[in-house]
């Protein structure tokens, strides 16, 4: 089952996501069912945060951390590269106290995967 | 005192904040190498260019075949070119060629043989010691006067001075006229080819002697030479590039998803590439690999083993500030923040 929290009821699916080194990338906007999953909610809020330190620390325009797509891959649709996700992952090593090896950080290339990382960790 | 720093702790101090988003703004540089030809008007001793296959290849002059792979390598990410071996200079009709679809990037000449204003990438011009060294290891006469004659006062130009073995010393006659000449320069290490049983290879000893005059030259041309502190450890460290920060080249770096490994390629002059051999300087000795452009890659990448504490983050920060500087036209280099050496750190 694809991932159930990110919906956006005004979210064009045409939208476009400008990445940090000027790629435009096309959003694949999960629209499912807003339904509950009792031990999802936590991961829940993770993926929203991680969502948004990305859109923080790249400068991503035209996207929330609403609606953007946890599944998306950040090195290939997004267009972002190892520095860049090195400065993301020295955000969430503050943000949650967790300690992040360096051989880690480029397996993690998709929110939901980075997410689940930091689930593992707490 | 603060034993354990959160990166929010470090970039807190508003000097380190500044440079950090100053150089922040070029992650987005992706590069790739290309051998341009493989003809050069002199030959050196020590030459990585004439070492292994990429010689013998059959170049490519069809300038609208490079343009199609500069279309190509745009496509797939990269923005910045280094346009190498043997000579660029005798294809100028190629590197505006590439200037033209790609208008981020270096060339790294001799300097012999003057390079259009219309190609406005950064030239690297290689100094391997004063006149007689250059006569003897390079076999051309009056090598730096007549680089300068052809660079001086080119935004475009930086000199870079190649310490071998064998030139450290001199090095006291050749800033002084780069410096009158207000000629910007930096510094490359000698590192040996595959195979190499020449003398221009580096001791132990040549490498503690290269970092005391290294550091002399910084007191003494601060103006005009682009190095730092963390430039001279991480270059004459006993151990090379690799052992200190592990190589994120492909040649040494098998990993595929991100970074240099997914995305760098090293083209020959007929245009193909091989990921076995991929490398900014193909064919050195990676053992011995302290090279100045591989160091730009190698250390600028290992922004996260560097994010530990203040000190160590700041030299980090005037080493990316240096590489810049060097590679990317129109980059001021700023003050150095650290005054002091700092030692490499290990993996996190």
């Amino acid at each position: 089952m694809g991932w159930s929290g990110l919906w956006s009821p005004g979210f064009n699916p045409q939208q476009t996501l400008k990445g940090p080194c000027g790629y435009v990338h096309r959003l694949s906007l999960k629209r499912e069912n807003n339904q509950k999953m009792s031990n999802v909610k936590s991961i829940d809020d993770v993926i929203i945060n991680v969502a948004r330190i990305i859109i923080d620390e790249l400068m991503i325009e035209d996207v929330t951390p609403q609606t953007f797509d946890p599944e998306m891959d950040l090195v290939d649709e997004v267009g972002i590269d190892s520095m860049d996700l090195a400065t993301v992952a020295l955000v969430i090593q503050d943000e949650y106290g967790i300690r992040i090896d360096e051989d880690d950080y480029p397996k993690l290339t998709n929110v939901r995967l980075i997410a689940e990382y930091i689930n593992n960790k707490l | 005192m603060q034993t354990h720093w959160k990166f929010s702790d470090i970039l807190a101090d508003p000097v380190i904040r500044t440079r950090w988003q100053r150089v922040k703004k070029y992650f987005f540089l992706r590069e790739s190498t290309y051998d341009m030809t493989n003809r050069c008007n002199i030959r050196c001793e020590g030459c990585y260019f004439y070492e292994g296959d990429k010689q013998f290849v059959t170049e490519n002059n069809d300038a609208e075949l490079w343009r199609d792979l500069m279309v190509k390598e745009k496509e797939r990410g990269i923005t910045f070119v280094v346009l190498a071996g043997a000579e660029p200079a005798l294809v100028p009709e190629l590197l505006q060629t590439c200037y033209r679809e790609i208008p981020l990037g270096a060339i790294a000449s001799n300097g012999l043989k003057f390079i259009p204003e219309t190609i406005g990438y950064r030239i690297h011009i290689s100094v391997w010691g004063n006149d007689q060294t250059s006569q003897a290891v390079r076999r051309a006469d009056r090598m730096l006067e007549r680089q300068i004659k052809n660079y001086k006062a080119d935004p475009r130009a930086v000199f870079v001075y190649t310490f071998t073995s064998g030139n450290i010393d001199q090095i006291r006659d050749v800033a002084p006229i780069l410096a009158e000449n207000n000629c910007p320069f930096t510094f490359n290490m000698f590192s040996a080819p595959v195979g190499y049983t020449g003398d221009l290879r580096h001791t132990p000893q040549t490498l503690a002697k290269t970092r005391d005059v290294m550091l002399e030259m910084l007191e003494t041309y601060p103006e005009h030479l682009l190095f730092s502190h963390y430039n001279i450890t991480a270059h004459t460290h006993e151990l090379g590039l690799h052992d200190l920060f592990q190589c994120s080249y492909p040649r040494m770096n098998p990993h595929e998803d991100v970074g240099l490994g997914k995305t760098f390629r090293q083209y020959r002059a007929d245009l193909t590439w091989d990921r076995n051999a991929a490398c900014c300087v193909p064919d050195t000795d990676c053992t011995d690999c302290r090279h100045y452009a591989a160091g730009s890659a190698v250390v600028t990448a290992r922004l996260f083993r560097h994010a530990t504490d203040p000190d160590t983050f700041k030299a980090w920060l005037d080493y990316v500030d240096t590489y810049l500087a060097v590679w990317v036209m129109g980059y001021e280099k700023g003050e150095n923040l650290s005054p002091h050496f700092v030692e490499p750190p290990g993996r996190t």
